[in-house]
């Protein structure tokens, strides 16, 4: 995943994240402006009803009912606490209080009525509103909280900022996960098409070719064309599987079936079935290994078998006959080292070896054998090791099994 | 008596070469294109094995096993170009006796049904002869210049397992696993002296055996006929 593509999905999922708190604070900021009577607050409200009650020496005159809706009632009281003037008084709200019965309604309800008060020189104003028609709250904070309030508010801010980001991680990096899947997928479906397609009609050229070669009725020149097609046909055939296989690796399409493996005698059937197959005719298949029994090996041992004889075909295929290839193995530390080693070829310069020019991956510039040898080892939590010099040398550092 | 194969393969081609092949290594052939008419045959034919392709145009080799080992237990051998492990471990699961992958050598597929054959009609090798020694597998001796030699039966099952790879390396191991149902360890020793024993008694020389070969590192290989 590229830093362009990352920092793109970021910025989309954090405009979208932005968008929404935006519509959202917008829409609280419009439904309580709204429901809290706009402009007709009751906060707005009481100074100015208290301003329509004046007293002209001998009563109150009262010029704000168009102020007051239908169920608000308004009354003032006296220093004194009793009742002096009154405006639709409800007959549940008294005609005296007390000084605690005034200190708790200004704070809160009086006989559940929500109510305002507004201190006036000749008493206290009450506005009230219909019982449940507004909810009072109280506030009280300590004064840090004010002075702490930036440092707060920023550290929420970057909280926040961290979690959309971390979010457009996840998000981004799911869709890129998806479209690898649907890729592989197509690229998977294709070669397993192609490679199902190629084998049928391999089939046949290496059948005939088979037979051709081991004609005693045709001339040898011929036989040894026939034995030419048939080697190079057995050639496809491989590169067909290793493509399969590799690409099933690389999609991680391919399960691993593990079991417990003892290299000894794992490794001498392969060295036997090699030699059986007749592939190694002509060259020198030696064994090394250690005395002392090595550690067991949970491997799959389908395609470790193919990794090994991926490596001694490689030797086959890039010597001449009479060359010697040894397969070996040896325990170092929690690890098993699993060696193909293949000398160089007798009469050929070294310059004309390919497996000299390897590189230390084992990059696809040497075909797909090698790269699968690479893929097999690190499916299994191991490394492949290609050295180059004067033989080719090839080692499979393995965990052994705990 | 030859044995009769039921081919079973869309491909007409293929079909002929696998036919060929068969013909010239002695067995008898009868092929089909597809399940019906490979029902049909194998009813018919009564074959003794059955080499069958995985796709076919009306159906697929697995449901076509079914049916095959329902009405008879015969052996059969998946041949498909289908390669990936859940194939070949469904046909071998559904208990074919082997799954061979194309493309494939004409030899690699006589060795397979040959193997299989040989182990679901239980033939017994015939009397074999190496060099000067003769192997009577009936009665589990040994003949060499009128001598009679009987052999010991860890000595028979080794040399009975070596014979049925004649010309093919067979590991330390599998001997072992073969002659202990175990592992190597702790019997490398013992194998040795049961080899040197059987060498004595097919061996003119056991010193420098002719027959017996020992392969560095390892196992052993029986001499095939004309070979060495």
């Amino acid at each position: 995943m590229s830093l362009r593509s990352l920092l793109k999905g970021a910025v989309l999922v954090t405009a979208s994240a932005a968008l929404i708190a935006g519509i959202t604070i917008a829409g609280i900021l419009a439904f309580v402006f709204y429901h809290s009577d706009g402009g007709r607050s009751w906060d707005v409200s009481v100074s100015r009803v208290s301003s329509t009650l004046t007293w002209d020496g001998t009563d109150y005159e009262f010029s704000g009912e168009d102020l007051l809706e239908d169920g608000r009632w308004a009354i003032l009281i006296s220093e004194d606490g009793q009742v002096i003037w009154s405006f639709r008084k409800p007959a549940d709200v008294p005609e005296q209080y007390s000084l605690t019965d005034v200190a708790s309604f200004t704070r809160w309800y009086l006989r559940d009525y929500p109510v305002q008060c507004r201190v006036r020189d000749d008493g206290l104003l009450v506005v009230g509103s219909p019982k449940g028609s507004v909810w009072k709250h109280d506030i009280s904070t300590a004064s840090q909280l004010l002075h702490d309030a930036p440092m707060w508010i920023g550290g929420i801010f970057l909280l926040a900022l961290g979690c959309v980001l971390l979010l457009a991680y996840f998000v981004v990096r799911r869709w890129f996960r998806q479209a690898q899947k649907v890729r592989d997928a197509a690229r998977s479906d294709w070669i397993n098409g192609v490679s199902h397609d190629i084998r049928t009609p391999l089939s046949m050229v290496m059948g005939y070719a088979a037979q051709m070669e081991g004609a005693a009725d045709l001339p040898l020149e011929r036989r040894k064309q026939a034995g030419i097609i048939r080697a190079q046909s057995q050639a496809i055939r491989d590169l067909v599987n290793d493509l399969n296989l590799t690409m099933r690796l690389d999609c991680a399409m391919q399960a691993l079936r593990k079991e417990s493996l003892q290299l000894e005698a794992f490794l001498r059937q392969i060295a036997a079935d090699f030699l059986n197959g007749g592939l190694g005719d002509g060259f020198d298949l030696e064994m090394d290994l250690p005395e002392e029994p090595l550690p067991k090996i949970q491997a799959d041992p389908f395609l470790l078998r193919r990794a090994v004889n991926n490596l001694l075909t490689n030797c086959v295929r890039h010597n001449a006959p009479g060359c010697s290839i040894c397969l070996g193995a040896r325990a170092e530390g929690k690890s098993v080292v699993l060696f193909v080693e293949g000398g160089a070829a007798a009469g050929i310069p070294a310059a004309a070896d390919p497996t000299r020019q390897l590189e230390s991956d084992g990059g696809a510039a040497h075909g797909t054998g090698l790269k699968l040898v690479s893929q097999i080892a690190a499916a299994h939590g191991g490394e492949a090791r290609f050295y180059g010099g004067d033989v080719f040398r090839c080692e499979l550092r393995l965990p052994a099994a705990s | 008596m030859a044995y009769r194969i039921l081919i079973v393969d869309d491909e007409h081609e293929l079909q002929n070469m696998v036919k060929e092949i068969l013909t010239q290594a002695g067995y008898e052939t009868d092929a089909a294109l597809a399940c019906a008419q490979a029902l049909e045959r194998f009813q018919a034919g009564n074959p003794d094995a059955v080499l069958l392709d995985v796709n076919l145009p009306d159906g697929d080799g697995f449901s076509l096993f079914g049916q095959l080992r329902e009405s008879r237990d015969v052996p059969v051998l998946f041949l498909s170009a289908r390669d990936e492990d859940e194939d070949r471990l469904r046909g071998l699961g559904l208990g074919a006796d082997d799954y061979i992958t194309k493309p494939f050598l004409p030899q690699e597929l006589l060795l397979r049904l040959r193997s299989v054959l040989r182990r679901v009609y239980r033939e017994e090798p015939d009397a074999a002869r190496l060099g000067d020694a003769k192997i009577d597998w009936g009665k589990g001796i040994v003949r060499r210049n009128g001598v009679e030699t009987a052999l010991t039966a860890k000595e028979f099952t080794l040399l009975k397992k070596l014979w049925e790879a004649r010309g093919n390396i067979v590991t330390i191991d599998a001997l072992c696993e073969t002659l202990w149902d175990g592992p190597l360890v702790g019997y490398e020793n013992t194998l040795m002296v049961h080899i040197r024993r059987l060498r004595e008694k097919i061996e003119e020389d056991p010193s420098h055996p002719k027959y017996l070969l020992t392969v560095r590192g390892l196992g052993y290989r029986l001499v095939r006929e004309g070979m060495r």
